[in-house]
C-alpha cells in the first residue's frame, strides 16, 4: 500500500543509510529529512550555539506565515468534525450489528443449564485455564438487564462459577472493583452451592470454598470430598475455589507491603538488598491471589479498573468488543480462544 | 517500508513522486485534524511481531526489527506531531535475552546504531523537543551500548516538550521490585545520616537537609500536644524533593513522634512508613513524572501485557489489541485506534457530566 508518501530514492536512503551506493554522511542525511519535519519550534532554542548556523539554513525553507496557519487551523477542525461523525455513526452501527450477532450466537450455543453441554462445549481444547479470573461491574442502575445492584453481581457470579465447575476450572477469582460481594461470604456460599445443585444435581455438586485476601476461607465442613456412587466405586468430586478480589488487592496490598518491609528494615529486621521479586511474588501469592492464565473482561473495551497489577504479568486477556454484560458466549469464546494460545516467555 | 518487499506497480506508482507528495500532504491534513480533539498525553507501544514479519515474508529475523525500527520512527512522527506528550516503548523485555545470541547482539547493534544516529542529529531532534530516556535494567548492558545510550540520552536531555521512553531491558515486575526497594531505602534511611551515597537524580544528603530545616523550624513552635499526633509534621516526600514547603499536602511523611525528640541527642530518626502511598511508590517508578498512561497499543493480536507497564496500566488506561504486525503499523491502523480513543473520551466525558447533572439537581 502507498502509505508513506515516500519516493523510492528516500526509502532505501533511509533504509539502508546510503544514497546512490554510498553511505550517507550526516549532513545529506538532514538534507533528506528536512523536508518532513515539523516547523522550527517557536521559542528560542536552549543551546543556541550548536544548532545555530543550521537554523539558519532551515529557516528560509520554513517560515510560517500566521494567515496561512489559521486557514490551516480551519480546514483542520472541518476534517477532525468530518470524521468524528462519520465515525461516530459507523461505531454506532458497529456495535448494533455486533450485539445482534452476539445475541444470536447466545441462543444458538446456549447452555441450557446442563454441565453436559458445558463440557461437549470445551472438550476439544488443547489446555484449560487452571486459573480464571473475571472482571465485574457492579451496577447501581440497571439498564433493563436485570444486572443491578448486589443481587445482580450474585447472580453474574453464581453463573460464572457454574460455568467453570462444569468446564472443569478448579480456581476462579472474581474482581470488582468495590469489593461489595466480600462482606457477605455466608449469603454467596449459599447462592452459589444453590446454582451448582440446578447445574449438577445434588449428587454431583461439587463442592465450593469462598476465599478473600485477609479473610478467613469459608466452606461447609461436611462437604464430602468423595462419594460412592450406585456401581459401588468412589469417585470424588470435583472442587471449585471462588477468590473475590476488590481494589484494595491492588496498589493498595503494594503498597501495604512497602510500609511492612519499610517497618522491618528500620527495626533491622530485613535488608533492602534481601529485597527482590521474588519475595514480592511470594508474598502476594499468599495473601492475594496466583498469577491468573487468562482473564475474562465484559466490558465493551479493555480498561483494568484497578485489577491487581503485580498479577497480570502473562494474563491472556479477553474480551468481546462492544458486549455488555455477562453471558455464555464470552466464557466460551475465551476458553476457545485460551485453549489454542501458545505461550512464550521472552521468545 | 514494507513496499520494499513488495514488487510491480503498487510499488511503482507508491514511490511516483507526485503521488508520493500528496500522500505525504493527506498525512500531514489527517494528522492535524487528529490534534483537533482529544490526544492521549501518554500513549506506550509494544512493538510485537517483528519475527512473524520476517517469517512471513521470507527474510531475516534481523531484517524484520530493522523493518520494525523504520516503523517505529513513522508512528513516533505521528505522535509527536499530534500532540502526545509522552511515548512509552517496549523495546526488550529481559526475558528476550533468552533468545538466540546472534539475534540479541543485532538488536544491542541495531540500538548502538539507531542512538549513534540520534547523537548525529541532536539539532534535528530539537525541532520535535523530544528528550530520549532509557528505563531499565542497565546492569544487563554490554558497556558499548551503555555509552550510545548515555550520550545520546546526554543530547536530548535539555528537551521538554516531549519525551520519549525507551524500555531496554526492562521487565514490569523488576520495575515495580526496584520501586519497593528505593522506597523502603528512603524510609529506613536515618534522615540526619548524610553520607548515605544517592542513586537517583535527587540526592538523599539534599532531601534530608531540607527536611532538617523545615523539622527546626516545626520544633520552634511545635507545641507539646501537636508534637504527639502523627502527621505534626506534614513533610510531603515528593515536595521535600522539590525543595517547596507546601504544608497542605495529603500525602504527607510525619516524623515518627516518640523518635522526635531526642532527634539531636541519639538514636536514629525515620520517616514514619505508615505515611507511604499510591503517590510514593508512583514517585519511585521509572515513569514518574510521566503523566497517567492513556492508551496501550500492542500489534499482533496477541492479548497480554507480557510484564510491561503492569503499575502503569491496570487503571483508566485503554488497552487496545491489533492483529496488524508491528512493521506494519503504521498512520492507517493509528488513526482508527485514536478516533475510537477520542470517541470513547468524549462519551466519558458526557457520562460525568451528566452525573454530574444529576447530583446537582
Amino acid at each position: 500500500m502507498a502509505t508513506t508518501g515516500l519516493t523510492l530514492k528516500e526509502q532505501t536512503a533511509f533504509l539502508r543509510d546510503s544514497l546512490n551506493g554510498k553511505p550517507l554522511t550526516p549532513e545529506e542525511r538532514e538534507a533528506l529529512l528536512k523536508s518532513h519535519l515539523p516547523p522550527t519550534p517557536s521559542s528560542s532554542s536552549p543551546t543556541p550555539s550548536r544548532t545555530n548556523s543550521k537554523r539558519a539554513k532551515t529557516r528560509k525553507v520554513r517560515l510560517h506565515k500566521p494567515k496561512t496557519g489559521r486557514i490551516r487551523n480551519f480546514v483542520h477542525f472541518v476534517i477532525y468534525q468530518t470524521i468524528a461523525l462519520i465515525f461516530s455513526v459507523f461505531f454506532r452501527f458497529r456495535r448494533a450489528w455486533r450485539l445482534f450477532w452476539y445475541k444470536v450466537c447466545g441462543v444458538m450455543g446456549h447452555h441450557h443449564r446442563s454441565p453436559e453441554w458445558i463440557v461437549n462445549d470445551v472438550k476439544n481444547l488443547e489446555q484449560l485455564p487452571r486459573h480464571l479470573s473475571v472482571v465485574l461491574d457492579y451496577n447501581e442502575d440497571d439498564e433493563d438487564q436485570g444486572t443491578a445492584g448486589l443481587e445482580g453481581l450474585l447472580n453474574d457470579v453464581c453463573e460464572i462459577a457454574a460455568w467453570s465447575a462444569s468446564a472443569g476450572i478448579p480456581l476462579v477469582s472474581i474482581y470488582e472493583r468495590t469489593g461489595a460481594l466480600k462482606n457477605y461470604p455466608k449469603q454467596t456460599y449459599e447462592a452459589i452451592s444453590r446454582t451448582l445443585e440446578t447445574y449438577f444435581g445434588p449428587h454431583r455438586c461439587p463442592s465450593l470454598t469462598i476465599k478473600s485476601p485477609h479473610m478467613p476461607s469459608y466452606s461447609r465442613p461436611t462437604t464430602p470430598t468423595s462419594e460412592t456412587t450406585e456401581d459401588g466405586t468412589m469417585t470424588s468430586r470435583p472442587h471449585l475455589t471462588v477468590l473475590f478480589l476488590s481494589e484494595l488487592d491492588g496498589r493498595n496490598t503494594l503498597i501495604d507491603l512497602t510500609v511492612t518491609l519499610s517497618h522491618m528494615a528500620q527495626k533491622g529486621d530485613v535488608r533492602v538488598d534481601q529485597i527482590n521479586a521474588n519475595l514480592i511474588d511470594a508474598e502476594l501469592n499468599d495473601h492475594v491471589s496466583t498469577e491468573p492464565d487468562l482473564l475474562i473482561l465484559f466490558s465493551p473495551t479493555v480498561v483494568l479498573k484497578g485489577y491487581p497489577p503485580w498479577q497480570l504479568r502473562l494474563t491472556e486477556i479477553f474480551h468481546l468488543p462492544d458486549n455488555k454484560g455477562v453471558n455464555y458466549q464470552v466464557f466460551l469464546q475465551a476458553l476457545k480462544k485460551f485453549g489454542k494460545a501458545e505461550f512464550r516467555v521472552g521468545k | 517500508m514494507a513496499s520494499l518487499h513488495r514488487s510491480g506497480i503498487s510499488k511503482w506508482l507508491a514511490s511516483f513522486p507526485p503521488f508520493a507528495w500528496a500522500v505525504r500532504e493527506l498525512r500531514e491534513l489527517l494528522i492535524g485534524a487528529l490534534r483537533q480533539g482529544p490526544v492521549p498525553q501518554h500513549v506506550a507501544f509494544v512493538m510485537d511481531g517483528n519475527r512473524r514479519f520476517a517469517r512471513e515474508r521470507h527474510i531475516e529475523t534481523v531484517e524484520g526489527h530493522n523493518m520494525g525500527s523504520e516503523a517505529l520512527a513513522r508512528i513516533l512522527e505521528v505522535c509527536y506531531k499530534s500532540g502526545v506528550k509522552v511515548v512509552t516503548i517496549y523495546a526488550f523485555s529481559i526475558e528476550n535475552f533468552k533468545r538466540s545470541k546472534h539475534e540479541v547482539d543485532a538488536l544491542m547493534a541495531m540500538a548502538k546504531l539507531k542512538l549513534g544516529q540520534v547523537s548525529q542529529h541532536g539539532a534535528l531532534l530539537d525541532r520535535y523537543g523530544a528528550s530520549i530516556r532509557i528505563i531499565g535494567q542497565r546492569d544487563h548492558l554490554k558497556p558499548d551500548v551503555l555509552a550510545a545510550i548515555d550520550k545520546a540520552v546526554a543530547m536530548t536531555a535539555h528537551n521538554n516538550k516531549a519525551i520519549l521512553n525507551v524500555c531496554f531491558p526492562y521487565t514490569s515486575r523488576e520495575e515495580i521490585t526496584t520501586a519497593v526497594k528505593s522506597t523502603v531505602e528512603q524510609f529506613s534511611t536515618p534522615i540526619d545520616t548524610l553520607s548515605t551515597p544517592s542513586k537517583r537524580t535527587f540526592s538523599e544528603s539534599h532531601i534530608t537537609q531540607h527536611l532538617r530545616k523545615q523539622m527546626l523550624g516545626e520544633d520552634q513552635d511545635a507545641t507539646a500536644g501537636h508534637e504527639m499526633s502523627r502527621s505534626a509534621s506534614p513533610l510531603s516526600s515528593k515536595e521535600a524533593k522539590s525543595g517547596e514547603s507546601n504544608h497542605s499536602s495529603s500525602t504527607s511523611t510525619a516524623m515518627d513522634p516518640l523518635e522526635k525528640g531526642d532527634t539531636h541527642a541519639s538514636g536514629p530518626t525515620f520517616l514514619d512508613p505508615e505515611t507511604i502511598t499510591a503517590e510514593t511508590l508512583n514517585s519511585h517508578m521509572l515513569t514518574a513524572d510521566a503523566p497517567p498512561l492513556d492508551l496501550l497499543i500492542r500489534t499482533s493480536g496477541v492479548e497480554r501485557l507480557s510484564d510491561f507497564m503492569l503499575w502503569q496500566c491496570h487503571q483508566d488506561t485503554s488497552i487496545v489489541f491489533l492483529e496488524c504486525l508491528w512493521p506494519e503499523f503504521d498512520l492507517w491502523h493509528f488513526l482508527p485506534v485514536m478516533i475510537e480513543w477520542q470517541w470513547q473520551r468524549k462519551k466519558l466525558l458526557e457520562e460525568q457530566k451528566n452525573r454530574g447533572s444529576s447530583k446537582n439537581d
